[in-house]
């Protein structure tokens, strides 16, 4: 039988647009905020269009102010986008229709959704009674969340005696005793320690496989987007500069050459020496083994490549030091933040 | 087709709230008690004691006390801080945790924030129809004044959501609901009977709802008004209550456009 690839998320053009009173410093900013408040306007979102399929486990990631929460904010019907279009199970989600409202979840780490006071049985009650879940399908699934976060033992306890860790949990928990559709993660690992953040993502992994939920996951940590997504989305500074394999974005066969010279030329002629493309010469000041201050120069080149941009460089300099570094997921992402820091974009193609 | 299972729920879970606070339940039953009720005795020490009045707007000694005593058990229905929790939820974004639920959030508050007022009006009927036989009045009445003090507590919370809604265009929307309860404590009876008012400003009190929550159901209890004029007060209740829905409607369709669910 063939699949259903109708796309259940579809995002065209979205943009964002926030206005929020600026303040000055001290009394004079306060007095002016009162008497001739000034305005700023920061744009979220600039033109975002994206689909995603059914089943699909998706990383968002981004520095941050990226726009990661706005874009999951607009897809979960929290707030409209300024334009733009966007579609989640055939729904406008800003309407948020009830059928709409049963079929997502989602969670922010940095935010409780459950009642503080209660223990997370009676929170959990509760929303299977918002959700008109049959009480078997409800102890069946509470029994099988329950069992796969380890946490069967402090279903009793007060969610604010909890442990962050705990905490977390039962959150996930609740978002998803209704059995959504679509999830949307922000964060969800925030705080916890390795163990707790590991039993999280190995959670994920087997609801999105064994329920064929579709998963959208904003993170910081590098290790849950490369164990559990299929594909990662990157926004920067509200563009999607990058959407594609996680795979496609460390580009299979590349590395990174660190090379120490005795004199620096300009990038464009280290470009020239080495007979590569200026966007993979970068340098760096870093500190070398004695501590001192030093510059290093470094080529994202295929593996192919290295033996004959050392000679190049062995040719029209002396070489210090060299070393080669794999490309993590991690470091490209820290190159790209990095790139914007510095003001360098260097965009990988969306794919 | 009303759906009665959250409803209960929620009901439920708000009872074990408050249970969970219980020590602090308590305190806000003993200082919505006392504080009413020592100021107006004090000030009736002052009129008839000192002051050596007789009657005061028709009413004796006797009968500010007993206003005061019987207006005690209809103050506790008055309302909660429920207003308060809706706009701090909007400031703060966490409104955002009830938009994606498939229930009304203004609804569902309510419904959470009156389960312990509810338990409060089933132990005032009970005192205050126990005590009231002792003195010759009507439980009957006193159920009569509970249920206007109930549909009372209904209009207070709406006007509450209503106003709260004020948080989506400003931060300080605590300001706006701090008044509306100064006003509410004046115009409601709970600090004076209403017919204090002189009769040049009696319209004040009745061109609002607020006299439904306190005057109004002591009224009742006490058998100053007749069944007919009660059975009309509860008809200008139901047209309140008709009125705080729809403005629900339109402050919160408006306000929610608005919000910006702050925090990440």
């Amino acid at each position: 039988m063939e699949k259903n690839r109708t796309p259940v998320i579809e995002v065209r053009d979205v943009r964002r647009t926030f206005r929020s009173p600026k303040k000055g410093d001290g009394w004079k900013g306060a007095l002016g905020l009162l008497l001739r408040p000034e305005f700023q306007t920061t744009e979220a979102l600039k033109g975002v269009s994206f689909t995603i399929e059914p089943g699909a486990f998706i990383g968002l990631i981004g520095a941050n102010g990226a726009g990661k929460t706005t874009l999951l904010k607009i897809l979960s019907g929290l707030i409209p986008p300024t334009s733009g279009e966007a579609r989640v199970l055939g729904y406008e989600p800003f309407r948020r229709p009830m059928d709409f409202r049963r079929r997502i979840a989602l969670v922010m780490g940095q935010k409780a959704q459950l009642w503080w006071d209660l223990p997370a049985i009676d929170a959990f009650d509760l929303l299977r009674a918002i959700y008109e879940i049959p009480p078997a399908v409800y102890r069946e699934r509470l029994h099988t969340l329950a069992e796969l976060l380890d946490v069967e033992r402090h279903l009793r306890t007060q969610i604010r005696r909890l442990s962050l860790g705990e905490r977390m949990k039962m959150e996930l928990i609740g978002a998803l005793i209704h059995w959504p559709g679509v999830v949307f993660l922000d964060e969800p690992t925030i705080g916890l320690d390795v163990l707790a953040a590991h039993k999280l993502r190995e959670f994920l992994r087997v609801f999105n496989q064994r329920e064929k939920a579709t998963i959208l996951l904003t993170s910081h940590n590098m290790d849950d987007i490369e164990r559990l997504c299929s594909r990662v989305l990157i926004l920067r500074e509200g563009e999607l500069i990058y959407d594609g394999t996680p795979r496609g974005l460390t580009r299979s066969g590349e590395c990174r050459l660190k090379v120490r010279l005795m004199h620096v030329p300009a990038i464009e002629e280290l470009a020239r020496i080495a007979g590569v493309a200026q966007d993979a010469v970068e340098i760096r000041q870093k500190e070398d083994e004695d501590g001192a201050g030093a510059q290093f120069v470094y080529f994202t080149i295929q593996r192919r490549q290295i033996v004959p941009v050392l000679q190049a460089l062995m040719s029209s300099g002396q070489i210090i030091e060299m070393g080669i570094e794999e490309q993590s997921l991690e470091s490209v992402i820290q190159r790209l933040y990095g790139a914007e820091a510095a003001g360098a974009a260097r965009p990988v193609a969306p794919g | 087709m009303i759906k009665t299972a959250w409803r209960l729920a929620a009901l439920k879970n708000g009872f074990q709230d408050a249970i969970a606070y219980r020590i602090e339940f308590l305190f806000e039953i003993l200082g919505a008690a006392f504080v009413p009720a020592a100021i107006q005795w004090v000030l009736w020490y002052a009129l008839f004691r000192i002051g050596g009045a007789e009657r005061v707007a028709g009413m004796t000694y006797g009968d500010m006390v007993q206003y005061t005593l019987t207006s005690l058990l209809f103050t506790q229905i008055r309302g909660g801080d429920n207003d308060f929790e809706l706009a701090e939820m909007v400031r703060s974004g966490q409104l955002s945790n009830y938009l994606l639920r498939p229930v009304g959030v203004v609804e569902f508050v309510y419904i959470r924030g009156v389960a312990p007022k509810l338990m409060l009006a089933g132990i005032c009927l009970l005192l205050g129809s126990g005590v009231g036989l002792f003195f010759g009045l009507s439980p009957l009445r006193m159920a009569a004044g509970m249920l206007l003090a109930l549909v009372g507590n209904v209009i207070h919370y709406q006007v509450g959501a209503a106003l709260a809604t004020t948080a989506f265009l400003w931060e300080e929307s605590y300001a706006v609901l701090m008044v509306k309860n100064l006003i509410v404590s004046l115009l409601s009876g709970e600090l004076i009977p209403l017919n204090l008012f002189p009769a040049s400003l009696q319209w004040i009190w009745k061109s609002t709802p607020f006299y439904l929550y306190v005057f109004g159901p002591t009224q009742v209890a006490l058998g100053r008004w007749s069944c007919a004029t009660f059975a009309g007060h509860l008809a200008i209740a139901c047209a309140w209550m008709l009125f705080g829905w729809m403005l629900i409607r339109v402050t919160w369709g408006m306000g929610i456009k608005r919000y910006s669910s702050i925090g990440g």
